[in-house]
Order: C-alpha cells, then sequence, then structure tokens
C-alpha cells in the first residue's frame, strides 16, 4: 500500500470497474453472481491473476517447478511415522499440497528463492505438509516484496505474523519472527521464519503488506521486539502505560507481576472481604 | 468536553485532545467513541477526528477485553485447552473448537473417521449461520432496522437448541475433541436439523424482503466502506470482507479440509466491495452453509465409529474404560498426564464465519504446547477500518464497523 | 396493644413511601447497556424474544448511565476496561444496583492470567452474583429476581434497624419466595457489599 500506488492501478480486475451495474435493481433476487465453477474461476477471479507479465524474469526454472507442484497431488515423501511408535502419522495431512511439494530442489518458491537471495536462505524445513524456510533477518522484507511480486509465486496474502520466544529451546538467538504468506492464484502457503537475538530490531513489513500494521504491533506489544520502519509501534492489547514487560515471553509469570489496584486505591482489594463490623 | 475527559480516569496515556483550530474557519474535532458504546460490538473504542462530519483519522483501539488466552495456551495440557477457544469468539463457537482440535490432530497426524468429519462440517455449518445470524441483527440494528434482531435471534436460539442438544450448552460448546467425538449423537437430533432445514429458508427470506429493498438500508450501506480489491488483499483482509471485494479465497474450496472437496457449494463473491456487498455475501454464504448442511446430512454414514481408536492421542472410549485395565490406565494417563506430542510446528487455517482462522502450534514434544498463536480473522480484518472509514462521514462508522463483523473476545483474545 | 406495639416505630408513613418508590424502581429497572464478553452475548439472547427479559420484569437496556438504575457486569473485566467500569458505574445516579454475571466478572473465571481483574467486586461494589459461563438466561431471570427482592428492601429496614435486620428480614422473604418457586435448578449466592453481614446462603435445590 505504501510501497508503489502505480503497481495497483495496474491491476484492477475487470469485476471492480463493473460500476453500479446491479445497483438499479434491489430486491431478492439481487444477489452476488457466484461464478459458475468455482474450481476453473480461481486464477479469474482473483486480483493476482491480473498481475501483468511485464516485469519477465528469468524464472523459468521456478515455472516449470510450479507446473509439476500443480500436477502432484501425488504423495513426494514416505509418510512419516510418530514418534510414539503407536501411530503412523495420516496420510492425509502429509499428501495435500497445500504448502507445496515436500522437496527443497522441487519447490519453487524456495528455487526462486535460493536463486535470487543465496545465503540469506539458511535452511528448509518440512513437517506434515508445511514447509518452513528459515531465512536470515536483514533481507526479510526483501524477501517477503520478492515472493510478493514474483510473478509465478504470487504470494500476495500476509496471512500471519507472530513471534516464538525460543528461551527454552535453544540458547540464540531468543525469538524467531514467524512470517506466513499465502498465494491466491496457486492456492499455497508459506512460512518464513527469521531468528532475532534479544533487542535486536526486525525489519519491519509494513512497506510490503499494510496488513502487517497491527501484527507487528501485537508482536511488539507480547515480545517486545521492535520493527524496524514500523510508524506506528505503540502498545496495543494492553494498556498503553502497562509498565510490567511483555507477556507473552516465556519469563514471564502468566499472573504477572501486580494485582489490578483501583485508582485511588493504595493496595489491591482483598479477595476474601473482612465483613466485619464497622 | 474538556473537563469531562480530564477527570475521567483513562486507561492510557492517549492524549484525547479536543479540538484543533487549523485556520479561522476550519478546526478539527477528536471524537471518542466507545469503550461503552452500544455499536462497537462490545469493547472496542474508536478514536474520531473529525473534519465537520468527515472522518479524517480513525484509531480503533483494542485490548479491553485481552484476556492472555495465548498465554494461558502456554500452561495447559493440548485436550484441556478447548474450552479457552469457546471463549475467543463465543459466536461460532464450534468453529473455533474445530480449528483447534484440526491443528492438535495435524500435529499429531492423526485424522477423525468419517462419519465425526460429517458431524464437524454440519456443526460448523450451523454455527456459521448462528454467527452470521447474530452478525446481521446487531449490524441492522446499528443502521435503524431494530426488528431485524428479533427476528435474527429467534432463528438463532433454534440452532442454540440444537447445540444443547447435541452437546449440552448453548453458547460455550466445547463440542469438538481430539479424534471425533466420544459420545453417541443424541437421539433427534437429525429431526431437529431437519426442521431447521425446512425453516429457515423461509425466514431468511423474511430477512431478505425487510433488508434487501429497504430504502434506508440501501441508502445506508451502498456505496459505504468500499475497499478495492488490491487493497482487501493488502490489507490481508480474510473471509466475507475480502469475497465482498470479488476475491475468490475461501479455505473451503482453495485448501479443502475435513470432506468439504466432496461437498458441491458455491462461494459467493461481491462486485464492488461496499457495506452492501459484504451484506449480500454473507446471505449467501447462509444458503450455502444450508446446502452443505444438507448434503452432509444425505451422506454422512449413520453408524460406524464417531472416535478414533488405538491412538495414544484421544481419549479412550467411555464404555470400556470401566471394564477393561488397559483402557482405564491409557483413560487415568490421558486425563492426568496427557500425550506427548510430535515435535514441531503446525499452522492450520479454516474457514471460520469471518475470515481465516489459523491456529499455529509450536510443540517442542511435552504435553503443552510451548506455543499457541491464534489468528483469529476480525483482529486482522479490523484494521483496515481506517482506511475504509478516511473521507467518510461519521454516521457511517457503525455501519462500517458492523460490516467487518468483530467479535472483541476474538479480536483481543 | 400486643398487635400493634412497635408498629409506629418504623413511622408507616415514611416507609410506605419507601415502599411505593421501591416497588416502582424494582419495576422499571433499566439496565445499562453494557456487554465486555461471551455473557453479553447471553445477555443480549435474554432480552430478545424467546426469552423476553426486557417486557416480562419492566426492564430497558439504556446506552447512557445516566438513566439507568443497574449495571449488568456481563463478562470478563480487564485490567485495562476495568477503570471504564468503575467510571460507567460513578456516572450512574443513586440509587443504583450491580449484578455480576458469569463466572469471570465473579471471581475471574477460567482467565487467572495478567490482564483480568479477578473479580468485578474489586472494582465496583456488587449485589447480586449469578454463576455460570455463561448462565443460561434461566440463571439471569434468577439474579434479577433476587435483586428485586433486595430492591424492595432498599433502605426502608436498614434506616431504623441497620443493615443487619434488612438483611435477616430479606432472607426471610427469600425462604418463602424460594418455596415457592418450583422446578428451577439455579444456585445463586447473594452477598451484600460494603457493608453489613455476609449473607453466605447459597440456595441448592
Amino acid at each position: 500500500m505504501a510501497e508503489d500506488p502505480t503497481r495497483k492501478q495496474g491491476e484492477t480486475p475487470p469485476e471492480a470497474m463493473a460500476g453500479p451495474a446491479k445497483s438499479t435493481s434491489p430486491g431478492p433476487k439481487d444477489d452476488p453472481q457466484a461464478p459458475a465453477d468455482n474450481q476453473t474461476a480461481w486464477a479469474d477471479a482473483s486480483p493476482a491473476g491480473q498481475v501483468s507479465e511485464a516485469a519477465d524474469r528469468d524464472d523459468t526454472e521456478a515455472r516449470a517447478a510450479l507446473e509439476l507442484a500443480e500436477a502432484a497431488r501425488v504423495p513426494v515423501v514416505e509418510p512419516a511415522h510418530d514418534q510414539t511408535g503407536l501411530a503412523i502419522i495420516d496420510p492425509g495431512w502429509v499428501h495435500t499440497g497445500y504448502w507445496g511439494p515436500l522437496d527443497d530442489s522441487r519447490h519453487p518458491a524456495i528455487i526462486a528463492l535460493r536463486r535470487a537471495f543465496g545465503d540469506a536462505i539458511e535452511e528448509v524445513t518440512f513437517f506434515r505438509d508445511e514447509v518452513t524456510v528459515r531465512v536470515s533477518t536483514p533481507p526479510l522484507a526483501d524477501i517477503v516484496t520478492f515472493l510478493r511480486d514474483h510473478d509465478a509465486l504470487r504470494y500476495r496474502l500476509l496471512s500471519d505474523l507472530t513471534a516464538v520466544d525460543m528461551l527454552r529451546l535453544r540458547t540464540t538467538p531468543r525469538f524467531d519472527v514467524v512470517v506466513t504468506v499465502y498465494s491466491i492464484s496457486n492456492r499455497q502457503r508459506l512460512r518464513l521464519k527469521t531468528g532475532l537475538l534479544d533487542g535486536q530490531t526486525c525489519p519491519s513489513l509494513t512497506g510490503v503488506h499494510s496488513g502487517a500494521g497491527w501484527l507487528e504491533r501485537e508482536a511488539f506489544d507480547m515480545f517486545g521486539i521492535i520493527f524496524d520502519g514500523h510508524t506506528d509501534l505503540r502498545r496495543m492489547l494492553l494498556a498503553e502505560d502497562w509498565d510490567e514487560g511483555h507477556p507473552l515471553r516465556k519469563d514471564y509469570p502468566i499472573r504477572g507481576y501486580k494485582q489490578y489496584v483501583q485508582p485511588g486505591f493504595e493496595s489491591p482489594t482483598p479477595r476474601v472481604r473482612d465483613y466485619g463490623r464497622t | 468536553m474538556s473537563s469531562t475527559m480530564s477527570d475521567a480516569p483513562t486507561t492510557g496515556t492517549l492524549e484525547v485532545t479536543d479540538e484543533v483550530q487549523i485556520s479561522e474557519t476550519e478546526r478539527q474535532l477528536v471524537l471518542n467513541m466507545g469503550p461503552q458504546h452500544p455499536s462497537t460490538h462490545g469493547v472496542l473504542r474508536v478514536v474520531l477526528t473529525l473534519e465537520g462530519e468527515t472522518i479524517i483519522k480513525t484509531d480503533p483501539i483494542i485490548g479491553y477485553l485481552h484476556r492472555g488466552v495465548e498465554k494461558i495456551g502456554e500452561t495447559r495440557r493440548y485436550s484441556q485447552f478447548t474450552p479457552w477457544t469457546d471463549r475467543t469468539d463465543y459466536l461460532a463457537a464450534p468453529l473455533n473448537n474445530l480449528g483447534y482440535i484440526m491443528a492438535v490432530e495435524k500435529l499429531c497426524g492423526i485424522m477423525a473417521p468419517e462419519r465425526a468429519q460429517y458431524w464437524r462440517v454440519i456443526m460448523g455449518e450451523l454455527s456459521r449461520i448462528a454467527s452470521h445470524l447474530v452478525w446481521l441483527g446487531t449490524h441492522a440494528l446499528d443502521i435503524g432496522a431494530l426488528s431485524m434482531s428479533l427476528y435474527c435471534f429467534r432463528e438463532r436460539e433454534m440452532i442454540l437448541d440444537i447445540f444443547e442438544k447435541f452437546c449440552g450448552a448453548r453458547l460455550t460448546t466445547n463440542m469438538m475433541e481430539i479424534g471425533g467425538f466420544s459420545r453417541p449423537n443424541p437421539d433427534g437430533i437429525v429431526a431437529m436439523i431437519e426442521d431447521f432445514l425446512t425453516i429457515f429458508p423461509e425466514r431468511q427470506q423474511e430477512y431478505v424482503d425487510l433488508l434487501s429493498a429497504n430504502p434506508i438500508w440501501l441508502a445506508r450501506t451502498r456505496g459505504v466502506g468500499i475497499i478495492e480489491p488490491q487493497d482487501a488483499i493488502d490489507w490481508s483482509l480474510t473471509g466475507a470482507c475480502l469475497r465482498g471485494s470479488g476475491v475468490n479465497y475461501d479455505i473451503r474450496k482453495a485448501q479443502p479440509y475435513l470432506i468439504y472437496d466432496r461437498i458441491d457449494f458455491e462461494v459467493p463473491l461481491g462486485t464492488h466491495g461496499d457495506v452492501y456487498d459484504r451484506y449480500l455475501v454473507r446471505m449467501e454464504e447462509m444458503r450455502q452453509a444450508l446446502r452443505i448442511i444438507r448434503q452432509c446430512l444425505d451422506q454422512v454414514p449413520t453408524d460406524g465409529p464417531l472416535m478414533l481408536n488405538d491412538s495414544n492421542y484421544v481419549i479412550p472410549p467411555h464404555d470400556t474404560v470401566l471394564r477393561t485395565a488397559e483402557d482405564m490406565q491409557r483413560h487415568f494417563v490421558w486425563v492426568i498426564k496427557g500425550f506427548d506430542a510430535p515435535k514441531g510446528e503446525v499452522y492450520m487455517a479454516i474457514e471460520h464465519s469471518k475470515g481465516e482462522l489459523g491456529h499455529y502450534i509450536v510443540s517442542d514434544g511435552s504435553p503443552v504446547p510451548y506455543r499457541l498463536r491464534i489468528r483469529t480473522p476480525d483482529f486482522v480484518n479490523l484494521q483496515v477500518l481506517p482506511h475504509m472509514a478516511r473521507g467518510s462521514m461519521l454516521a457511517d462508522v457503525v455501519a462500517l464497523i458492523g460490516t467487518i463483523d468483530i467479535v472483541l473476545g476474538s479480536v483481543d483474545r | 396493644m400486643g398487635l400493634i406495639e412497635d408498629r409506629f416505630e418504623k413511622n408507616v408513613l415514611v416507609s410506605s413511601v419507601d415502599y411505593v418508590f421501591n416497588w416502582a424502581r424494582r419495576s422499571s429497572l433499566w439496565w445499562l447497556q453494557f456487554g465486555l464478553a461471551c455473557c453479553a452475548i447471553e445477555m443480549i439472547s435474554a432480552s430478545m424474544p424467546r426469552y423476553d427479559l426486557s417486557e416480562r420484569f419492566g426492564m430497558l437496556y439504556r446506552a447512557s448511565p445516566r438513566q439507568a438504575d443497574l449495571m449488568i457486569v456481563a463478562g470478563t473485566v480487564t485490567k485495562k476496561m476495568a477503570p471504564v467500569v468503575r467510571t460507567l458505574y460513578d456516572q450512574m445516579a443513586d440509587p443504583k444496583w450491580v449484578l455480576s454475571m458469569g463466572s469471570c466478572a465473579n471471581v475471574g473465571g477460567p482467565f487467572d492470567t495478567y490482564a483480568v481483574v479477578q473479580g468485578v467486586d474489586q472494582v465496583v461494589p456488587v449485589d447480586v452474583y449469578v454463576p455460570g459461563c455463561p448462565p443460561l438466561p434461566e440463571g439471569l431471570y434468577y439474579g434479577i429476581l433476587e435483586l428485586q427482592n433486595k430492591v424492595i428492601k432498599y433502605e426502608t429496614f436498614a434506616r431504623k434497624y441497620g443493615q443487619d435486620e434488612a438483611e435477616l428480614e430479606r432472607d426471610r422473604d427469600r425462604m418463602s419466595a424460594q418455596a415457592a418457586v418450583v422446578g428451577t435448578d439455579a444456585v445463586i449466592t447473594s452477598q451484600t457489599t460494603g457493608f453489613g453481614v455476609p449473607t453466605d446462603n447459597s440456595i441448592r435445590r
């Protein structure tokens, strides 16, 4: 939104320009026209399908891999076994293809990212059907921009942005910032992760997706992660004068540090009242 | 105004300045709306900067219902946490249960039996209708159609009766369980749903008759709060807010879960992206939900297991717990200690009545989630309010808040 | 003189006027439209056609605290919301009553966390507690009937004989009312707040 408005003007889909065609005959039948066949209408109905082909990148390999992934609802990995040894992972959770092929040499996004960013792509992990790409922190915004603007990948919907305090799982870095992006036209999801030291700033994604604004504010509120470039980084879920730290950190007690004290009183009201005569 | 504002104890240090004199003839007024306001659907607070009656800046302030649900999730075992998911979005509690339970099932790699999946879909779609009914009633109430809320809540009670019959609770159902349903379906539940399926279409036609051609309704909703499709994607909207702008993203179609790939239904799309289109989209979603329930009732196996057997992750069946020692031990361990979930992380998104509801669970191999993130749809959807409200009239704010379909428990968690 | 002994001590005129006022107050309790969380939905349900709280008890929701008699605290009171609740309470005109609806407002409910006030009685004095998570509309009914019993006693006895006697009288009334109610499962704990004796008399049927 904030980044370059010209990109948006060039790709207004025809539905948005339809004008008030149906505004003259209100009535019970004035219902939205669902496309007759949803399965085929996907790419057409989505504005993501209207991305112009002007920026022609050298991504034939990624395109080929993408076609491969489209064709493949077939198992690409063997079903893993449960750690308990009791049950086998249900293949319905593994072979969905919702996150792309479970093979980092065939996953189109990973191929494209590796080509474009090289060493910034640190690690790729697979769990169930999910693909997690661990990237280094400084180019995070560039990577998300790349995924958004890539002609074939089109990860244009920021699905989620959150953080995890890894205090008890590893020594350093302390935080993981987790970004989940979704491609409406390809129906693919992808998760990006980046490690963050305590006190280190994370590049803000508000310039890439406007929807990141509140999600980053929430991560700041709950974890104390500073997002570099966020213009409105305030307390959000907690009161603005909250001075007891960031609650979702692992070293924060669930009941907090202080009881509620009513303004004008010095101590909190005791839970069990003394009902003595006064 | 200044004296009352300064006297009142404020939460936080936000300065609500009264008036800013821009020039001799122009001035800006900062208006505080909420958190106790009948049309903010709970405890939303909006600080509006006005120039005359035109809104130039909107600052939604949330968190008045922040209860620390995610923190609670890090301290409770997997099977214990379901009641809190009811209370994040209390208008569609079964769908919230479903999202969480499916995330846990995905983490554990188990899948509920087919019959249980059908019943999950039935209950989920019923709660989608119930949630939309509350939305329609309150939204119309805000705009001025008081009687709509009476009608909508009347039909909603039918759904709540079905829930009460099915699981024993009206509102906070705690309905879904890991692995399916551990109790048999109550007698007569199908007949109740059939009743509802018979009655509801004509009742919904009443709503349409009352609203769709109502000149006040049209004047208040047509062309108000337009979101262009690019902006809708840019602001990460999901659900009817996104589809009202014409973007075809419904997780039930895009990434089908449960048995949605066997069901024939359609995803309504808006064309103009205004309040009225989102109203139409949600009305059509209710009709499609009826279609889904109808097909599920036709397809659901009448017998067969409702609960997954032979897994460490599910509660052992009630009838064998008291008869066999093994199941009693399993039951004891399951209840007292829980189960060790596999290490890993999952993100499970389902189509909630308000959009994409995602549960992101990081597991460290212990019976307690290491991190439980709830990506609620209306939290993300609500941040488009300043974008929508910019330049619109003060009276439109209630329509704009209503059209996003927020539940503050879900926004603040 | 045994029959009318001590009867004039209460000052017939004043007590009757009090009774009339209290009867009017009891019969038209306007509650502050003020929903916090899940219980608010049940509160709305109770005022909607199936349960019809408004019409049956002469109640009406009122969006402004200035014209409200009753505050139904329906839902979780967070630390961020508590000053607002107090402000609303202070803005209500006397006489005013508070009904705490649901476990969250009573004791914090399932949310024993950093953000939640553990009971709204830390913020405002509460007259009637209605348990449940959320309470059924029938439970809210019962709480309101209890509150009406309390309203009708407002200051009539307490002025002369003190709050203790008023409470005892109220309990006697309630026991007789309880005997008349058949087939309710509601469990109501009622307490006075601020002053007076504790009345820890949960009635279970």
